[in-house]
């Protein structure tokens, strides 16, 4: 047994809607969830980031009883997972990573049908289901059958047959993987509305999905939680240094040489001059370049973001 | 409610969708409309006989050559001896042999002079082509008593003897068919399982609270009903193609149903084995092909060698075609069919135990 982490001191607490216990899965040799220790509070929308293949999906299996944890164990909504599935499951709503529907059902027969099996008095879930066909915007292809769809409607429809029952916790596993824009934007929307009534556990690879949605964010790296806070936390605490970046004409090679004996890191391409360091101090370096007669066309401070305290953390391109 | 709703979603997702529907219903009415259609007609056939003449005499002789000879329906051979005539009738050049027995020629003579007096012919034919036979057993007959000139009937002796009833080539056909088109519900059987399966839609119904046991049930449960539809529509169909059901409907409807059960548990099995729906698919399909043929569903079996006979009896559609044709042909009753349905009830529970136990364990993987 692999046990990386010491075993967890922590105490079931009411006010967590999920809390794991030195959660572990191994595939044979591979450790896919590494003994993690999470508490996500009630009310909150916690957002799991990580690279491909980091774990996110095994953990959530094992979160909804689908998956035998190899060892550890979590409680979710009071309910141990090992020891109470049927309780968590009634608990639960979820969207998974992969869209799955029933083919020749349309979307209304759809959430009716989850809505039955999560035992739910037929007239509830008749009306909860047209809400829900509207609220995604399907209404008008509330009679068709969903093989009919396209991939964005089906995934639509995906996230929709999580809330069908109206669970507790909603866990929203890459949910707007394959959306336009606009469509993301508009499940970004109801998911930030659904925030205040519900926990929801989200995984997603946009990062400013998470940095929109999320009031905290755990990253996840070879099974193990690498890091964990809100997104100012992450980005301030993660990220020390600043960057100052500077369209200018004119820039001279004296210039240049001035600034790299000055900062820690200048770069130079194509006219654009970025700038990072510690302490870099906008004012002092405009005035600089203009005292050197260069044109400045642009300057900005870029502030940090998820995707550099990503790339710091674990050295990878979350994107492909 | 819970179990309701799943029950009716898998028969919605059989009946929309085009393929599996095409396999339950189209496949065999295709097949049955073949028959029907390749064997109603009475257009102009010809029977091959022989003869085989014991009693050469000469009203033996011209019985031969002016009565059976000068009908049209008849093409006439002769054999030296009975061997002779067997062997032709196992390759299948005739559809039966005609033996004249003895004493043929004074029977004949005795009723051309007005006295009572009676004709023994002995006939025998292959029970497989049973329309055939029929047939020209009544052929035999009419000619027979014109040559003779008499009003009462003549005595034929039949090997086998089974003639009494008005038997059509859709009486014998209809059974396997029907059989057939529940033999291949094993495929489709598996299908919803297998595909659920494949899709991961499983495993999302398994985030709900609903029980593994509710799984078994409303798949095999829905299944069985599509049995039964299925059943009612074959039997209608086989009336419309003039299929009379001389025994008990009952009884073949009871027959008919524990077939499809069969097939629905089989079908779980496979998909609890199968890794893939493709895999699951043509696994049964090369399983259900060859069964059909050696179960004796659509060709006479009677000549397959006996291991072959040996191997199809182990299944439950040798059994069933025999009972259903009992039935529905000769019209007997359940006594006469115990052991066939017994192997049918033991089948249907057994496979069904199996594929539970099977089921369950895939779905926990
Ligand atoms: N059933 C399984 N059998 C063997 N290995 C598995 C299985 N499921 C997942 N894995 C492995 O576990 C690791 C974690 O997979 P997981 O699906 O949890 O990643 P993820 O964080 O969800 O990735 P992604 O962002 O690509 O969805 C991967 O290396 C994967 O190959
Ligand atoms: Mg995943």
């Amino acid at each position: 047994m692999i046990t990386n982490n010491p075993l967890s001191v922590r105490k079931p607490d009411d006010s967590f809607a999920i809390q794991t216990f030195d959660l572990t899965r191994i595939f044979g040799k591979l450790v896919a969830v590494d003994g993690i220790n999470l508490d996500i509070k009630k009310g909150e929308l916690f957002a799991f980031l990580g690279p491909n293949g980091a774990g996110k999906t095994t953990t959530i299996s094992m979160l909804c009883c689908l998956l035998k944890p190899s060892s550890g164990t979590a409680l979710v909504m009071g309910n141990d997972i090992n020891k109470d599935p049927y309780k968590v499951k009634a608990a639960i709503g979820i969207s998974p990573q992969d869209t799955t529907l029933s083919d020749h059902l349309n979307p209304i027969e759809n959430l009716e049908l989850f809505g039955s099996m999560h035992q739910l008095p037929p007239k509830i879930v008749k009306q909860r289901a047209k809400e829900l066909v509207e609220t995604m915007g399907l209404s008008d292809r509330a009679k068709d059958q969903v093989k009919k769809f396209s991939g964005g409607m089906k995934r639509r429809l995906n996230i929709a047959m999580a809330l069908i029952s109206d669970p507790q916790l909603v866990i929203l596993d890459e949910p707007t993987l394959g959306l336009d824009p606009q469509s993301r934007r508009a499940v970004w929307k109801y998911i930030a509305r659904l925030k205040k009534e519900k926990t929801i556990l989200l995984t997603t690879h946009y990062l400013e999905e998470a940095d929109f949605l999320a009031d905290r964010i755990g990253i996840i790296d070879e099974g193990k939680i690498v890091a964990f806070g809100t997104p100012v936390e992450l980005k301030t605490s993660m990220i020390d240094t600043h960057t100052i970046i500077i369209k200018a004409w004119n820039l001279t090679q004296k210039t240049i040489m001035e600034m790299k004996e000055k900062y820690e890191d200048v770069q130079i391409t194509d006219g654009t001059m970025t700038i990072t360091d510690k302490r870099v101090n906008f004012q002092e370096i405009v005035d600089h370049l203009h005292n050197a007669g260069t044109i400045i066309r642009s300057a900005y401070i870029k502030e940090p973001t998820l995707d550099d305290v990503f790339i710091k953390i674990t050295g990878k391109e979350l994107r492909e | 409610m819970r179990f309701w709703s799943l029950f009716s979603r898998n028969i919605k997702e059989t009946y929309r969708d085009a393929m599996a529907l095409g396999f339950l219903l189209a496949f065999p009415l295709v097949f049955m409309l073949l028959f029907g259609v390749a064997l109603g007609g009475d257009g102009k056939v010809s029977y091959s006989i022989g003869v085989v003449d014991n009693n050469q005499s000469d009203v033996s002789q011209s019985y031969i050559s002016d009565a059976l000879g000068a009908a049209d329906v008849l093409s006439v051979k002769v054999y030296s001896n009975t061997d002779n005539a067997m062997e032709d009738l196992r390759l299948g050049n005739i559809s039966s042999y005609i033996v004249i027995p003895d004493g043929f020629g004074e029977q004949v003579a005795t009723i051309w002079q007005k006295m009572p007096g009676n004709i023994e012919l002995n006939i025998t034919y292959d029970e497989s082509n049973l329309s055939a036979s029929s047939n020209v057993i009544s052929i035999i007959n009419s000619i027979t008593r014109s040559f003779a000139g008499i009003e009462i009937p003549i005595t034929i002796n039949t090997n086998p003897i089974n003639i009494e009833t008005k038997i059509t080539q859709i009486d014998f056909i209809a059974p396997g068919i029907i059989i057939f088109g529940l033999l291949i519900m094993i495929p489709t059987a598996g299908r919803i399982m297998m595909h659920d399966k494949d899709t991961r839609f499983l495993h999302r119904m398994m985030t709900t609270p609903t029980r593994p046991w509710e799984f078994i049930v409303s798949y095999s449960l829905s299944m069985a009903t599509i049995a039964v539809i299925q059943v009612v529509i074959f039997l209608l169909l086989g009336w419309w193609f003039g299929m009379d059901i001389v025994g008990s409907v009952w009884l073949a409807f009871a027959i008919f149903v524990l077939t499809g059960l069969c097939s629905i548990g089989i079908g779980m099995v496979v998909a609890s084995l199968a890794k893939s729906e493709n895999q699951g698919e043509a696994l049964s399909w090369l399983f259900s092909m060859p069964l059909a043929i050696i179960s004796g569903l659509w060709f006479p079996i009677e000549y397959m060698p006996s291991y072959v006979r040996t191997f199809a009896d182990l299944f439950p559609y040798s059994h069933a075609t025999e009972a259903a044709r009992a039935v529905i042909i000769r019209g007997v009753g359940m006594e006469a069919i115990s052991t066939d349905f017994l192997v049918l009830i033991i089948w249907t529970g057994g496979i069904f135990i199996i594929g539970t136990f099977l089921f369950r364990r895939k779905m926990k993987s």
